[in-house]
């Protein structure tokens, strides 16, 4: 509250307590304690609305679910790998707007590295002959992904969080 | 004015418009390129470098409730940017494209709601002139969102750019566009001159080692949807470099959406040929797939073909995946020898069809040769304005540059510039002039956003005596006066013309027509016939020319009413003619009586000419 504010308020507070008895309605209006008001109730997240919008972005940009619901059996090599590039693209293009990935191990693949004791078995799987308790040596053969950004467009109103795709009708 | 906090430039584009900003705060802040918010998906904000230029006018039922909010607004009642351009390929009737091309199209009604063209009639509409408020008004939003909310762009330095094509009528429009805008102390600068400054901004002092004294440049603008070309003169004023725009180029509604568009005709035929059929909506997704495949190929000459796959709609994605080729030979004959031939230097375009029932519509070039428009641009300088005798000129007169700078994302590829180069150096050589070497090419990065950049550039260098380009007016003007003749049935008095601004009048000056007054009845509207010109620059104010040929285009009228002070009516006011280019770059016209002491402002009478 600015200086003014303050003045005019402590004149007429002082006044009207003299005179009526009763602070001015304003006053005890803005004086009142700021309460906090509570957090809009967020729509209840069901934990497999964000697995079906990312399926929902899949299949916007690149096809994702068409390419898996369809029965390619009875296509050549040639068509098959025809619609998959373009949904490879499509679908890498998605994934690269609303999430990064990094590999696990920093190593090329083939190369020799060092894993010691205290290793996080969800981070590197160790495999072969592994002996128990101690550091060791080994070949990395897949570097392993993590996502290090994940950045997902607002959900979609809540009745609609089931929807993959809208069905399309053209009108002539 | 002087108290903005940053100067902005604003490539207001015929597909993508683009906006950049300095800091006028911090010693020498770099040009940021602004991000763009803007609708990407429904429900969807994401950031853009690129606003493309489309506005979707949608109905109830086009977007789930709450999906159009933007960070500045709750319901959007219409959708400007990636979303529109998106959903306006799903459901064209209620898109509106090409605005720009649109705004200076004297056909057409420009501020009457007649866009999107053609849609049916239960479909909201809004005039070229919204549409392009429009767009400003997203940028404006999107800039100070940007910048925290805490700035408004209507206080900043700002500057938009427009072809140096346009015609007076378009200019003012686009200023009354930015005024819709809320932005209403915009100024304008020509496309290809920020392009220039771009280049300027880019080698910094360097520039001066570059160019000579009795340098002619080149700037080849070729964009998505339109071709622009200006000629910049280096000359020397009190012992510095000067650069002077010496000449502008005719408006060519030509550019890189009809390349692909040609493209994807042609791997459509070939589709179509091959037993497959191809519905609109795929060839959209063609014409995209064409234009990457397009760019793939420009960049990598050692591929020889790019393949382009059309999905199955529905279910059967697999089954119904149609694919082609687009093949280095169908560049080469599709775009760099149907757009880019290598004619000799008096190849003339075709000329735009005059048939009596023309259907409406933007009236695209009628040649797609970009080398001939230039040809003829280059040929048509032949007329001397008087102080520019410095241009390089070969035997046959064609206006000989000694240096080229490339704009536009057409120009990107570079095997256009190198055809552009070589047949510029075809016709130098036949006319006896030295080729432009490779130096001679000036190279500045970013072709798709040179131009907000250079607009941020001309708007530091405008407040800090930086290096300018002198420009002034881009065409010369004239008023149409009719002939005492005797009437001809079924002819029109013949027209003389009287010039009243001369090309390169600059800006912040006036000039008085003389020997010529004219008597206006008061109270009744007058309106004279208004036309300009690009290539005679040798006409004086108050010249009276006939016989110009093509040379003179005739432009929206302009009208003035007189009003009088309760004097009888019928009452006749001899008035003189008196020009004004303003600083933001638009003409003025008035009339002033004889002692002077009134001054009425001629309007231009922008709307739909029947042609």
């Amino acid at each position: 509250m600015g200086f003014g504010a303050r003045v005019s308020f402590a004149f007429r507070s002082f006044f009207a307590l003299l005179f009526s008895g009763s602070m001015p309605d304003d006053i005890l209006e803005s004086l009142r304690p700021a309460s906090v008001p509570p957090p809009p109730a967020a729509p209840p997240t069901d934990e497999g609305d964000r697995a079906v919008q990312l399926l929902a972005i899949l299949q916007r940009d690149g096809r994702l679910i068409d390419f898996f619901q369809e029965d390619i059996a009875p296509y050549d090599d040639a068509q098959v790998g025809a619609a998959a590039r373009d949904v490879q693209t499509h679908c890498r293009a998605a994934l690269a707007r609303y999430l990064s990935f990094e590999p696990i191990v920093p190593e090329a693949e083939g190369d020799r590295v060092g894993v010691d004791a205290a290793n996080d078995p969800a981070r590197i799987k160790l495999i072969g002959a592994v002996s128990t308790g101690s550091a060791q040596q080994g070949v990395v053969q897949h570097r392993g992904w993590q996502v290090t950004r994940l950045a997902l467009p607002p959900l979609p109103r809540e009745n609609d969080r089931r929807i993959v795709a809208p069905a399309e009708i053209e009108v002539a | 004015m002087s108290a903005a906090r940053y100067v902005v430039g604003i490539d207001l584009g015929t597909t993508n418009c683009a906006i950049a900003s300095i800091d006028l705060a911090a010693e020498s802040a770099p040009i940021e390129l602004d991000t763009i918010s803007q609708l990407v998906n429904p429900g969807e904000v994401a950031e853009g470098t690129l606003l493309p230029s489309f506005l979707y006018l949608p109905d109830a039922k086009d977007f789930p409730p709450g999906s159009t909010r933007l960070p500045w607004q709750e319901a959007p009642d219409a959708v400007v940017g990636e979303l529109a351009r998106r959903r306006g390929a799903e459901r064209p009737g209620r898109l509106v494209a090409s605005a720009k091309s649109w705004l200076c199209h004297s056909g057409v009604d420009r501020t009457g709601p007649i866009l999107p063209w053609g849609s049916g009639e239960d479909t909201p509409r809004v005039s070229p002139l919204d549409a392009s408020a429009r767009y400003l008004e997203h940028l404006a939003r999107a800039w100070e969102h940007r910048h925290g909310g805490q700035v408004r762009l209507s206080e900043q330095d700002v500057l938009v750019t427009v072809p140096a094509s346009f015609d007076e009528a378009a200019r003012e429009l686009t200023l009354r566009a930015a005024a819709e805008a809320g932005l209403p102390a915009v100024r304008l600068l020509e496309e290809p001159q920020a392009a220039f400054y771009a280049w300027l901004d880019h080698l910094g002092d360097r520039w001066r080692d570059r160019v000579r004294i009795g340098d002619l440049v080149l700037v080849c603008d070729v964009g998505g949807g339109t071709t622009d070309f200006s000629l910049i003169a280096v000359s020397e004023v009190e012992g510095a470099l000067a650069l002077t725009r010496v000449a502008v180029g005719d408006h060519i509604l030509l550019g890189g959406d009809n390349m692909d568009l040609a493209l994807a005709r042609l791997a459509q035929q070939r589709l179509e040929k091959a037993g497959h059929r191809v519905d609109p909506m795929q060839l959209q997704a063609l014409w995209l797939q064409c234009r990457a495949a397009k760019e793939h190929l420009f960049e990598d000459p050692a591929l020889d073909l790019q393949p382009v796959t059309l999905l199955g709609r529905g279910s059967k994605l697999v089954g119904g995946t149609i694919t082609g080729d687009v093949l280095r030979e169908d560049l080469e004959r599709v775009i760099v020898e149907g757009f880019f031939p290598r004619v000799p230097a008096d190849a003339e375009p075709a000329r735009q069809r005059r048939v009596g029932l023309q259907e409406l519509g933007l009236p695209y070039a009628a040649d797609p040769a970009v080398t001939k428009q230039l040809a003829r641009f280059l040929m048509r300088q032949a007329a001397d304005a008087p102080g520019l005798e410095a241009i390089r000129r070969g035997k046959g007169g064609l206006a000989a540059p000694t240096h080229v700078l490339f704009n536009g994302g057409v120009m990107k590829a570079p095997a256009l510039r190198a055809r552009v180069l070589d047949t510029l150096n075809d016709w130098l050589t036949d006319q006896g002039c030295p080729v432009i070497a490779e130096d001679g090419v000036l190279e500045a990065p970013d072709l798709d956003r040179a131009v907000a950049r250079g607009a941020a550039a001309y708007g530091r260098a405008r407040l800090r005596d930086g290096v300018r380009i002198r420009g002034g007016s881009p065409r010369t003007y004239y008023i149409g006066i009719e002939s005492a003749m005797p009437a001809v049935p079924g002819l029109d008095a013949p027209l003389k013309a009287l010039c009243v601004v001369p090309f390169g009048m600059e800006e912040g000056t006036e000039t008085i027509i003389p020997a010529r007054e004219f008597g206006l009845v008061v109270g009744e509207p007058a309106e004279f016939r208004f036309l300009s010109s690009t290539v005679r620059k040798q006409d004086a104010p108050g010249a009276l020319i006939e016989d110009w040929g093509d040379d003179l285009e005739e432009q929206e009228p302009l009208a003035v009413t007189l009003e009088g002070q309760g004097t009888a009516a019928e009452q006749v006011v001899p008035v003189r003619l008196e020009a004004k280019v303003t600083e933001v770059g638009t003409l003025e016209l008035w009339c002033v009586s004889r002692n002077g002491s009134q001054r009425w402002k001629l309007e231009l009478n922008i709307r739909e000419r029947d042609r």
